[in-house]
């Protein structure tokens, strides 16, 4: 027996494009259907339970799955904001911890995420290295941005300004980064957390000057009356907030009206939810939805997409399996006179026919063990490597 | 959105793994056996310590020399704050490190809330204007609302039913507590009233813009300036008071605390008498607030007229 395979393994090595591009077709005939399977339950389970763990989320009206793309997975689209104050409504109520959430800026690709310390509690989000966030201009970046970027406490980050054209836009403000999170294997692995007044002062509503009754200032005084002074376009305006510098920024105003792109609640109880969802059930300015349901309506259609992808797939693979047929009887066929000289030389029909078996099942073999590897490599690194070419 | 990018935002969230719980706010509560509350001034860690005696511990970190309204703290007492149980607050923006810093909001009591309506707006610094956020000024609200023996009765009953939810087991003692400090402050504010009765038309002067909510409550007529008690007015500031004077001919002046002696002999010069009611925004070294209002209230009640 061990001469039938080893001599059919010489012949497949011999022959070892031919041998190559069989492995190959059979591999992707077992592995793709099974791959793509894995991919889309694994997405389909991670994704739910996101968005179970997220039971309800505030946003201004409009589409609801951009509200939960965007909150709960920092996905580019960005919804419309709503005002700050609807957390302080939303929290009078006593029914919810409301939680607010600013995803609109980035820093090297990678989300700045304006939020409270409340957002790490919720979502048991524990620091791998450093403090807390503690002042303005202070940040914490998840595990694969301080991997990717190098970072650790003391390093600094940069707020990327929205449009190179923009001038009179948002201007970057230099951050300090004061802790890394453990990995949670979770979006916020990729996302650098800021307090929302930092991501404020990203915006400009907040923002930190040279005192205007000072001497040092008055090069950027245009003109006093009265009370008011009249500040010229030399005023300093600091795009990093330090020690030195913070007792001088102040935001304009009343906080209320400064905008969030979603508030996640966090509902005292499950009465406590539905009492939510039927509060704003008519309200014309802001929408509360569940995001389980919104994923729900949306993997309904992936999973319509993948019945149709797999079918296809299904009839490849039948014209695959044919092709590999004809090329092993056409291989048999070919070597006609190879198998007439080893009958002449004293081997058996038996033997021969069960060398060319052995020849096929080698490659069944090699094909279900790369299969197996692709599978269990897709288990692992499926999202991340598809992640990374999206992101390219 | 189009469909396709729905999609690709699907795939994306293949880079998720372990599955995530949702978190009631139960959870939150503290783990430890001993709650630890903190807050920003010492009215509110005087009412907390008055409703809990041993069964909490109240923390009110600003070291005793500095005024907790514009004290910042470093980073190792707010990250003590973070990790306090629950942080009562002042609310009227008082203590203006707290829109500069991050605190847990589900920890974050604002003992104000029920009377929003009733803060007092001041103008505290020049209006500038500078970008397309048009003119502004930086002034805040007025802060010392304890001094409003009734805004004091409400914040008293905002930190007790904070810590009812808190401490469940003791809510009973917590309200019978509360009923006893409140009883005081309504005895408080029944001698104040009377007070501000007799004190009505009598002009006053403030070395400090404090007195605000002790103005609005007890209807006095009061001006304020800005003198610190362990300073010599300038010559400025003296000739500021004898301008404010021909208009507003006081003979009472409320400080803060006692001024210098060569401070009170001028004032007496001019026929000003002076009256230390002490906002206690800090700890006062002795006593506590109850009896150092009681003390600021007798002081007052000296220059009454009967």
């Amino acid at each position: 027996m061990n001469s039938i395979l080893y001599l059919a393994w010489r012949y497949l090595l011999w022959h070892r494009w031919k041998t190559a591009i069989l492995v190959i077709a059979v591999t992707l005939v077992l592995y793709l259907p099974l791959g793509l399977q894995l991919v889309v339950q694994q997405t389909a389970r991670d994704m739910t339970a996101r968005a179970d763990s997220s039971p309800l989320l505030l946003g201004s009206r409009g589409s609801p799955l951009e509200l939960v793309l965007n909150a709960l997975y920092f996905s580019a689209a960005r919804p419309q904001s709503l005002e700050y104050g609807n957390l302080q409504l939303l929290r009078d109520t006593g029914l919810a911890l409301p939680i607010p959430l600013y995803v609109r800026f980035h820093s090297q690709g990678f989300p700045i995420i304006g939020t409270s310390l409340d957002y790490f509690a919720f979502r048991g989000l524990e620091l791998a290295d450093g403090r807390q966030m503690v002042q303005l201009g202070e940040a914490i970046v998840g595990a694969t941005v301080a991997q990717d970027l190098g970072l650790s406490p003391g390093d600094s980050v940069v707020s990327s300004p929205e449009g190179v054209f923009d001038l009179a836009g948002v201007y970057p403000l230099k951050m300090t980064v004061v802790g890394v999170l453990a990995p949670s294997y979770t979006q916020d692995d990729g996302a650098i957390f800021v307090d929302i007044k930092t991501a404020w002062v990203i915006q400009g509503l907040g923002h930190g000057h040279q005192d205007l009754n000072k001497p040092a200032a008055s090069a950027a005084v245009l003109k006093k009356e009265g009370e008011r002074i009249v500040a010229n376009a030399a005023l300093v305006q600091y795009n990093e907030i330090t020690p030195e510098n913070i007792h001088s920024f102040h935001f304009h105003g009343d906080n209320t009206a400064n905008p969030v792109t979603a508030i996640l609640p966090v509902p005292r109880d499950d009465k406590a939810r539905v009492l939510l969802l039927g509060r704003y059930q008519s309200d014309n300015a802001v929408q509360m939805v569940q995001p389980r349901t919104i994923m729900d309506e949306l993997l309904v259609t992936v999973f319509a997409i993948q019945a149709y992808v797999l079918v296809a797939m299904g009839l490849v693979s039948l014209a695959t399996v044919a092709v590999v047929l004809l090329v092993f009887l056409l291989s048999l066929r070919a070597r006609r006179a190879e198998r007439e000289a080893m009958f002449r030389l004293g081997g058996s029909r038996n033997l021969i026919a069960a060398l060319m078996l052995a020849e096929i099942f080698i490659v069944l073999v090699a094909a279900t063990v790369v299969a197996a590897l692709l599978t269990a490599a897709t288990l692992m690194w499926g999202g991340p490597l598809l992640q990374a070419v999206v992101m390219h | 959105m189009n469909r396709l990018t729905l999609i690709t935002a699907v795939l994306l969230a293949a880079a998720c793994s372990p599955a995530e719980q949702p978190k009631s706010l139960a959870s939150y509560a503290a783990d430890s056996a001993r709650l630890e509350i903190y807050t920003v001034n010492y009215p509110l860690a005087w009412m907390a310590a008055e409703l809990v005696d041993d069964m909490a511990e109240v923390v009110f970190p600003a070291p005793g020399d500095v005024d907790p309204a514009f004290w910042q703290p470093d980073v190792d007492t707010v990250l003590a704050y973070q990790q306090a149980d629950l942080v009562l607050l002042n609310g009227a923006n008082y203590a203006r490190w707290l829109a500069k810093v991050s605190l847990p909001m589900h920890k974050l009591v604002d003992t104000s809330s029920a009377y929003k309506e009733r803060l007092l707006a001041i103008r505290a610094s020049p209006v500038h204007s500078h970008g397309p956020a048009g003119k502004h000024s930086h002034g805040e609200l007025a802060f010392t609302t304890w001094l409003d023996m009734d805004l004091a009765r409400q914040q008293l009953q905002a930190i007790a039913t904070a810590l009812s939810q808190y401490l469940p087991h003791a809510q009973a003692e917590i309200m019978t507590r509360a009923a006893a400090v409140e009883q005081v402050l309504t005895r408080m504010d029944s001698q104040l009233s009377s007070l501000g009765q007799s004190l009505h038309s009598v002009p006053l002067l403030y070395s400090h813009p404090v007195y605000q909510y002790l103005q609005q409550r007890y209807q006095l007529n009061g001006k304020a300036l800005h003198w610190e008690p362990d300073q010599e007015p300038g010559l400025d500031q003296w000739q500021v008071l004898d301008t404010l004077l021909q208009v507003h001919p006081a003979r009472i002046m409320l400080w803060e605390a006692e001024p210098l002696p060569a401070v009170t002999a001028q004032l007496a010069q001019r026929g000003i008498r002076v009256v230390v009611f002490q906002p206690m925004g800090n700890r006062p070294l002795e006593g506590d607030f109850a009896s150092l209002m009681a003390e600021n209230i007798a002081g007052l009640e000296r220059v009454a007229p009967r």
